[in-house]
């Protein structure tokens, strides 16, 4: 315990050396067998017979877990892979679920092709602009900077929405039109569901790619030692910035169509509420693995659903000890229980380095 | 000139109150570089532990008296236990004190519901001076805000526990081999702006009653301060907490409350933005 004393940072503004990442994992898949594929194609069965198994109204709920696995991803692609901790995540979330919900109501327009991609469109232009704002600029900003400034932004975001009249203030807008294709009115069920999880499905395979590509490789890069990137001649925050960006869209995209599905949108989608909650969901599931944020969100939502008809008032306090057990001693989420840390990091075509893990491990 | 008095008055008093609870955000922020999130609900648990008291039947100030102690002690206790854990990894330390904020949270939730529970002023009635009339409890405050702060300033700067915490931070592995207990000196720490949350609590309780996310609604506006403030010295967080709060109270009364809102914030983010260092850099007290 008193090792641990010794790495106070002198600089608390200064480069965050992630714990997250450090502590070392149980399992080495030594014989370089792959878990990962296994577990997604788990994943992707379940999602795809859920509706034949589920009741009606749980497939409503089941398609709601997906919106929010999407946005979940958002943010895993953020702090998981570029190590950018976005409090604010349902800034762009929400602002997306607003845009779609005043294009809905004031002009009409409900066509998916049309109100996706300007969902999409407004979750990247907000993630530009503050993710530009807060990662941008001659100094490089603090860890703790860009993590106050997003939580501040998504609070700010909160109070607007729940001031100005025309967003509906305090009640948000309801009963937002469906959306549609041609004729056809998505409303919820199976339909709803499939869509949703082709999406996913889509996105996820795109984030992917990314993130095993040479743009996610000084993506890691950045996560272990940001200074040893920029030494390397990356342009970091420029790295930074893109990948929010990235991530906001996809937020933004998530957002648009849980304001479709649940026909409504309020101003806690925009709040620390929400933000937090996907904090949870990636933390649970596993940051660094895209898997791991959509078993997360698929974990935290089910147990909650299961869990508040019998115990609604202890719930979130039961939550708040799972997170804290899994920061303790469960950094890397529970995927870490089958997944080793040499496939969770991947590799890009170089041999992976493990002496660094141990460095900083707590004894 | 009695309006503008009485908003000057508002406007000291929410100042005031935000700078009680900045100052122990601000010290473990300064001193140790943990930004603690739980600490609205250390605010919370102070404000409860004044409502127990009333609710027994207890005079309200015993309550006052005692929530700093309560809250000092359950502070240390959790840094023991929790938050030594975190120190190397301010991003970690962020979510582990969420998460233990988000369990006192909906302890206290589920201990009194969802009700807003109201707890009287222990000094009640209001100070007349000539034809305006302020509240007198809005006036203790703002006086034992000026004693806590001198108090704090003098415990820090004066007395050989003030150095030994500084010593602690500036350099902690000098601190140990001088002899300081750097531990324990954390964990002191750690209680101590605790204790300060736990009274900022108990003497808001009568001004804003009690709801489960009464320590919330004050978190962020105290991130703010302290990031404004400037982090490192003591000074430095409640001057930035006084600016916040100022802006907070004033800022209404020109325009929308709710544009005045986000402008602090906004206002805020942006001046860190461009001095990140602060209002106040640099080391000192």
């Amino acid at each position: 315990m008193g090792a641990v004393k010794q790495a106070i940072p002198a600089d608390i503004g200064g480069e965050a050396d992630v714990v997250m990442t450090e502590h070392g994992p149980t399992k080495q898949s030594a014989s370089g067998q792959q878990v990962l594929p296994i577990v997604e194609g788990v994943v992707l069965v379940a999602a795809l017979l859920a509706p034949l198994l589920l009741q009606d109204y749980l497939t409503v709920f089941a398609t709601r877990v997906i919106i929010l696995a999407l946005f979940a991803l958002s943010f895993d692609l953020v702090w998981g892979y570029a190590g950018i901790m976005s409090f604010g995540q349902a800034l762009f979330f929400g602002s997306a679920g607003y845009g779609v919900a005043l294009l809905a109501r004031d002009l009409d327009v409900t066509n998916i092709f049309l109100v996706l991609p300007a969902g999409t469109i407004i979750g990247l232009t907000f993630a530009l602009l503050l993710g530009g704002f807060l990662l941008l600029g001659r100094h490089p900003s603090s860890v703790i900077f860009v993590s106050l400034g997003t939580l501040t932004g998504s609070y700010a975001a909160d109070r607007l929405a729940r001031g100005w009249y025309y967003l509906g203030g305090q009640n948000g807008i309801p009963s937002i039109a469906p959306m549609t294709l041609g004729g056809y009115e998505f409303s919820e069920g199976p339909s709803f569901y499939y869509l949703v999880l082709g999406i996913l499905v889509v996105v996820y395979l795109l984030c992917r790619f990314l993130v095993r590509s040479q743009f996610g490789l000084a993506l890691a890069g950045l996560r272990e030692n940001e200074q040893r990137i920029a030494f390397f001649g990356y342009k970091a925050q420029h790295l930074k910035a893109i990948i929010f960006a990235i991530g906001g869209a996809v937020a933004g995209l998530a957002g648009s169509l849980y304001a479709f599905h649940e026909g409504f949108v309020w101003p806690n989608m925009v709040g620390v509420v929400i933000s937090t909650q996907v904090v949870l969901y990636v933390l649970f599931g596993g940051s660094g693995t895209l898997i791991g944020a959509v078993i997360g969100a698929v974990i935290v939502e089910g147990v909650s659903f299961w869990l508040s008809d019998n115990y609604r008032d202890i719930w979130p306090i039961i939550l708040g000890l799972l997170l804290l057990l899994v920061i303790l001693f469960r950094p890397l989420g529970l995927i870490s229980f089958v997944l080793g840390e040499r496939e969770r990091v991947g590799s890009f075509g170089a041999k992976p380095r493990e002496t660094k893990e141990k460095r900083n491990a707590a004894p | 000139m009695a309006n503008a008095f009485v908003a000057a008055f508002e406007i000291l008093s929410f100042g005031a109150i935000i700078v009680l609870i900045v100052l122990g955000l601000g010290i473990i922020a300064s001193m140790m570089g943990i930004f603690n999130f739980a600490q609205g609900e250390f605010v919370l648990l102070g404000a409860y532990i004044t409502y127990l008291a009333h609710a027994k039947g207890l005079p309200i100030w015993t309550g006052m008296v005692a929530a700093p102690f309560v809250v000092g002690a359950l502070g240390f206790v959790l840094e023991a236990l929790i938050i030594r854990r975190f120190y190397a990894a301010p991003i970690v330390a962020m979510l582990g004190t969420y998460a233990l904020g988000l369990i006192i949270r909906e302890s206290v939730r589920g201990l009194i519901g969802g009700f807003y529970l109201t707890v009287p002023e222990p000094i009640g009635g209001s100070i007349d001076i000539g034809a305006m009339h302020i509240s007198a409890w809005r006036f203790t405050i703002i006086v034992i805000t000026l004693l806590v702060m001198v108090g704090c300033y003098l415990l820090l700067s004066r007395t050989s526990f003030g150095l030994r915490m500084r010593a602690t931070l500036e350099n902690p592995s000098l601190a140990r081999a001088s002899g300081i207990s750097t531990p324990l000196m954390y964990g002191a720490t750690f209680a101590f702006g605790s204790a300060l949350a736990g009274l900022a609590g108990a003497l808001i309780v009568p001004v804003f009653s009690l709801y489960a996310d009464l320590g919330l609604r004050f978190l962020i506006q105290g991130f703010v301060a302290v990031m404004v403030g400037g982090v490192g010295s003591f000074i430095g967080p409640v001057a930035g907490a006084g600016v916040i709060g100022t802006l907070s109270a004033a800022l209404p009364w020109v325009m929308a409350p709710v544009v005045a809102d986000v402008l602090v914030f906004v206002l805020a983010i942006v001046f860190i933005k461009f001095r990140p260092q602060g209002l106040i850099a640099g080391k000192g007290v």
